[in-house]
């Protein structure tokens, strides 16, 4: 029996290479994703390895830095007198204070070095040089003396001999002289994309403590136990070992490799349960062909089983070759993208390939659903009566109402895990829910498309009908509901992804147009991309807008963010030197007192108002995160309004801020004049900001929503490979119509039809099934978009906006998808013998 | 029946709808080679029945296929009314078999997702032409098909399926029919119905008609016999009686032994 199955196979070859192609592109993806975050991980963690290489025990603030970012910064340092304490233990060598922080460095060009990573400020000193190793020059000596990454030469355009300005959040600009360049061992620039800056300890803790004498870290050599030093400096330090400090390290690394990783076993299980689908195709059209053959063996005394297994025995064999080819692969393209990750992402980072023993779930899942898939047509092969088979092949069509009535289920259940995972009521495994609900309404709508595809392959059709070949291309179309379903059900799976994500996307975009535009009452913005460090530029500067002459108005919006408290309560404080005249621009109204505020008056929006109790010409205490306490009058409340939400001090407070400088101005232009003109004035005042640019609102716009589109972008390349699945699909669909009907096409061309008019047939056929998939992805992307909008108007995802672009571009490219998979097919039956198709049996 | 007289080319006084002139047909090469036509010359009147007989594999299949443009020849010409088919390129044939031929087949041939009406209508319909409605409604008229029009043929029974495609091979008015045993898959009454309507359009409307068949009894509505074996013509009966017929292939069998297969 395993004979002739495997003669069998060795006929039917370029149907099973098909086949295979989409388990090897499946399992390639899910192989990929595994290697991918295993060998980053590997590579991560040998890198911070060799950053602790010698460090016995690290000693950091007991706080945790992610519960203390909205603190003072003070609460997680070490004070210096700790590390005299450290130093004092018994069986330590030596004990560094590490200070480190992000500081913002001026280049070449003007504008803050490294825009996408950030820029490391750190106390160059002894332990340093273990893991540094200097390439040029020398360690900074004096205040004003740094070294700097190689990294920081490339991204800055300055070197060693060159001046630097740099400045922190707390620290007012100054100038350093580059005496020295390092790089990190293993001659790399940079560890993961950034750019570094070594300072003398004092200086660095001027730029980084608010110029305490205090450390963020203490690195120990020797062999003190990491428990006597505990006991000696107290409860609120953190003592760990060298190895457990690296490897905490490493794991806060390798997130961004695990993020990918998902991100691409998403990706790969979406392939392979679009494979599902053409397999299931692929040995119903294998079974069809051989149903005399089978229907033989059964005649000859074969059991059901029998038949079955021959069957599955196929599958077996397609499931583990195109595995093995996948899972090679998919090593293969895991080690490619380690790579591209280590040099986009990671400055270079040297990658060691590692090959998870949990990537051969990726060869269980390629053959598992190959084997899986081939069951239901190996079961209905078996079910045909020998006697049956042995005559002419009739497929009577079966009735839909078992199918549509499990679909409507089986969506229904999908739907409502998708709303409650949506609506918070499933708590931590919200995600979890809403992609599992989303997964089962795509396998409920599945069922649902034979149903569907009547009338909407009727509706399609009628648009080809213009011909006689497309009409018979539209009724073959029609002819076998599941069939078609179920071909074009692997296209739509990929349309609605991307769809929905494009959906998602564009109303994304719409809310934030339509807030510039309602909310916006300005011509230009200036401000800066949002970093660890929120943007800002120099108060004169504004005043040196305000003065253009075309400009009639500017609002100017302060803050401060962290460590302030109103009332008691932390909360961030807003400043503006002209409050009436920004109020105007960002579209707020004064309800009760004036906006002109005294020295000691406070603005507030009513709801603000209302939770903390407070009314017009009430007394509030407020503390300022430089420790200022003062109690301000309360002498205006602002009706509720997007950007004016919030409490506003006079500007005589500015100077409590920890960044006493305006974040953002909006700039009115005066009527009839050119606000490109003004830009261009604007632009010139802002040389001197590295931090900030500024843009007319429909760039701002552009600029707040770029990140999407690069998002979406990534989404569609990678579901292409589903896209091609589909094709492979159509394709192999097509040509089982086109081996069924032969006697037909015979017919046809017999009585007088053309090669070009059989062509156009099959081409039709596959146009509509690929625009049915398309339309139905469409559709129910739509949905799946409008479904998440709904789910976050309340976190201020107002608007729905489709993406009518991409959802013409897709309608497009199913007609050119169409077109294309009919090419092989079509010239197949064109190529038909007219004798022997009228003589086929 | 003697066989003495060799078949000569029938030279009639009505013109000629289909004529074929010293065919040569074989299939394979070498050792497996078969000759399915050995130099068959010989002519169908216009506006004639004929039918063509003979054993399994004498060639009767494959000289309708030749005629009919479906198959190529080896050598010697084929003429459809005063149009050379040898040499014709697909197109051209494709064209030719569209306009000028009406082909009836043993398992009816139906496309299954149109309707009757469609069915018969679908010379015109690839054509991109229009049928001549009055035409179209005598042969449904004669056929009886009228209340069968809309349905499907899965809903038609063998004798009405055959009777579509009869009127879908008339429904151009080709020069010629060809018919490939014509009722090889039906009961006696639906056979006797579609032979009647075959005999009649020949009879009312002029129609020229070849069939192929191995039934003596339809082969005697026909107005003439041609007997084929061994890929030659060997006999040729002209107002063949189903008992002539019957004799004469009772004769040829003796004396011919059966021969290999051909296509």
């Amino acid at each position: 029996m395993l004979r002739a199955t495997l003669k069998g196979m060795a006929s039917r070859k370029a149907r099973l290479v098909l086949t295979s192609l989409a388990v090897v592109l499946g399992t390639m993806f899910v192989a990929a994703a595994m290697v991918l975050t295993a060998t980053m991980e590997k590579s991560v963690s040998g890198v911070i390895a060799d950053a602790f290489t010698g460090v016995d025990a690290v000693v950091t603030s007991a706080e945790d830095p992610a519960a203390a970012q909205g603190n003072t910064p003070s609460a997680t340092l070490i004070p210096a007198d700790v590390l005299d304490t450290v130093r004092g233990v018994d069986g330590v060598d030596t004990a560094d204070g590490d200070v480190s922080g992000q500081v913002n460095a001026i280049g070449d060009d003007g504008k803050l070095v490294g825009a996408f990573a950030p820029t490391i400020g750190f106390n160059w000193n002894d332990q340093s040089t273990g893991y540094n190793e200097i390439r040029d020059g020398r360690g900074p000596q004096a205040d004003d003396e740094v070294i700097v990454s190689a990294q920081f030469v490339t991204d800055a355009g300055l070197s060693i001999g060159d001046t630097v300005t740099a400045y922190s959040y707390s620290a007012d600009r100054a100038d350093y002289e580059i005496v020295g360049v390092f790089g990190l061992s293993g001659d790399r620039d940079s560890l993961a994309g950034e750019t570094q800056m070594g300072f003398t300890t004092a200086e660095a803790q001027r730029l980084l403590t608010q110029g305490e004498n205090a450390y963020m870290t203490i690195y120990v050599t020797g062999d003190a136990a990491t428990g006597d030093i505990a006991d000696a400096i107290g409860a609120d330090y953190r003592v760990q070992t060298g190895e457990e400090a690296s490897e905490e390290a490493a794991e806060g690394f390798a997130a961004v490799a695990d993020i990918m990783g998902y991100i691409f076993l998403g990706f790969g299980l979406v392939a392979v349960f679009v494979s599902v689908f053409l397999i299931i195709n692929t040995f119903t059209i294998i079974v069809a062909q051989r149903q005399r053959e089978l229907a033989l063996l059964r005649a000859i005394g074969a059991a059901r089983g029998q038949v079955v297994g021959s069957v599955l025995a196929e599958a077996a064999v397609i499931g583990v070759i195109a595995s093995i080819a996948g899972l090679g692969l998919g090593v293969l393209l895991g080690w490619g993208l380690s790579q591209l990750v280590s040099s986009s992402a990671m400055g270079g980072l040297p990658v060691e390939l590692e090959v998870p023993p949990t990537s051969l779930w990726a060869l269980a899942v390629g053959i598992g659903v190959t084997v899986l898939s081939a069951i239901i047509p190996a079961v209905r092969a078996s079910g045909v009566p020998p006697v049956a088979a042995m005559r002419e092949a009739v497929n009577p069509p079966k009735p839909l109402r078992g199918i549509t009535i499990a679909g409507l289920a089986v969506t229904a259940v999908g739907g409502v895990l998708v709303a409650l995972g949506l609506t918070d009521n499933l708590g931590d495994l919200g995600l979890t829910g809403f992609l599992t609900g989303v997964g089962i309404a795509f396998v409920g709508i599945t069922l649902l498309t034979p149903i569907l595809s009547r009338p909407l392959v009727a509706l399609l059709g009628a648009v080809m009908s213009w011909s006689f070949s497309g009409r018979l291309g539209k009724l073959n179309a029609g002819r076998n509901p599941r069939r078609t379903a179920i071909t074009a059900s692997a296209l739509m799976i990929a349309v609605a992804l991307v769809t929905g994500i494009a959906t998602i996307v564009s109303s994304f975009k719409e809310t934030t147009a339509e807030l510039a535009d309602q909310n916006l009452d300005s011509d230009l913005i200036v401000m800066g991309q949002q970093g660890a460090n929120i943007p800002t530029f120099a108060p004169e500067t504004l005043a040196e807008i305000k003065a253009l002459p075309d400009v009639s108005a500017v609002g100017d919006m302060y803050g401060e963010f962290f460590g302030a408290e109103v009332d008691g309560r932390q909360t961030a404080l807003l400043a503006s030197e002209d409050l009436p005249t920004s109020l105007g621009i960002f579209s707020g109204t004064v309800a009760e007192g004036s906006a002109d505020l005294p020295d000691d008056g406070l603005a507030v929006n009513e709801s603000a108002a209302a939770d903390y109790g407070v009314e017009l010409g009430d007394t509030v205490p407020v503390t300022f995160a430089d420790g200022t306490e003062v109690p301000l009058r309360v002498s205006a409340i602002l009706d509720d309004a997007l950007l004016t939400d919030g409490w506003w001090v006079a500007p005589a407070q500015i100077e409590h801020f920890t960044v006493p400088k305006p974040m953002q101005a909006y700039i009115q232009v005066a009527d009839g004049a050119d606000v490109d003109a003004v830009q261009d004035q604007v632009d010139d005042i802002l040389a001197d900001e590295p931090e900030v640019s500024v843009t007319n609102n429909a760039d701002f716009v552009e600029q707040q929503t770029s990140q999407l589109d690069i998002l979406l972008n990534s989404v569609q390349i990678l579901l292409a490979l589903a896209i091609i699945i589909a094709i492979i699909g159509v394709v192999n669909t097509l040509v089982l119509s086109v081996l069924e009907r032969t006697r037909e096409l015979g017919l046809l061309r017999a009585i007088g039809m053309t090669r070009g008019q059989a062509r156009r047939m099959i081409t039709v056929e596959s146009v509509i099934i690929c625009l049915f998939g398309a339309v139905l992805g469409i559709a129910v992307g739509i949905g799946l978009g409008w479904t998440v909008q709904q789910a976050l108007e309340e976190e201020g995802l107002t608007s729905f906006a489709l993406p009518w672009d991409l959802i013409v571009t897709y309608l497009v490219a199913a007609v050119a998808v169409g077109l294309l998979a009919a090419i092989a097919p079509a010239a197949r039956a064109a190529k038909l013998n007219v004798l022997n198709a009228i003589a086929y049996e | 029946m003697p066989l003495a007289n060799p078949p000569a080319p029938q030279l009639t006084r009505t013109r000629s709808a289909v004529t074929a002139a010293n065919l040569w047909r074989a299939y394979g090469s070498g050792e497996a080679q078969v000759v399915a036509l050995r130099d068959v010359s010989v002519q169908f009147a216009s506006g004639a029945f004929t039918a063509i007989m003979g054993p399994s594999g004498s060639g009767k299949s494959t000289l309708m296929h030749c005629l009919a443009g479906l198959d190529t020849t080896d050598r010697g010409t084929v003429r459809i009314g005063e149009t050379a088919i040898t040499g014709l390129n697909d197109k051209a044939l494709t064209k030719l078999r569209r306009d000028k031929i009406g082909f009836i087949f043993q398992q009816f041939n139906l496309l299954p997702t149109l309707t009757a009406e469609e069915n018969i209508l679908l010379p015109a319909s690839i054509a991109g032409t229009k049928a001549d409605p009055e035409w179209i409604a005598r042969i449904i008229a004669t056929l009886d098909l009228a209340d069968r029009l809309t349905h499907k043929p899965t809903e038609l029974s063998g004798g009405q399926q055959q009777r579509v495609a009869c009127a879908r091979a008339l429904a151009t008015r080709p020069e010629v029919v060809f018919a490939d045993e014509p009722t090889g898959n039906l009961d006696t009454r639906s056979s006797g119905e579609v032979l009647r309507f075959l005999r009649r359009s020949v009879d009312d409307f002029g129609q020229t008609i070849v069939m192929v068949t191995h039934d003596p009894s339809a082969a005697a509505h026909a107005d003439r016999v041609v007997f084929l074996a061994d890929g030659q013509i060997v006999e040729d009966l002209h107002r063949p009686t189903a008992d002539a017929v019957i004799d004469t292939m009772r004769g040829f069998e003796n004396r011919v032994p059966l021969a290999g297969e051909a296509r």
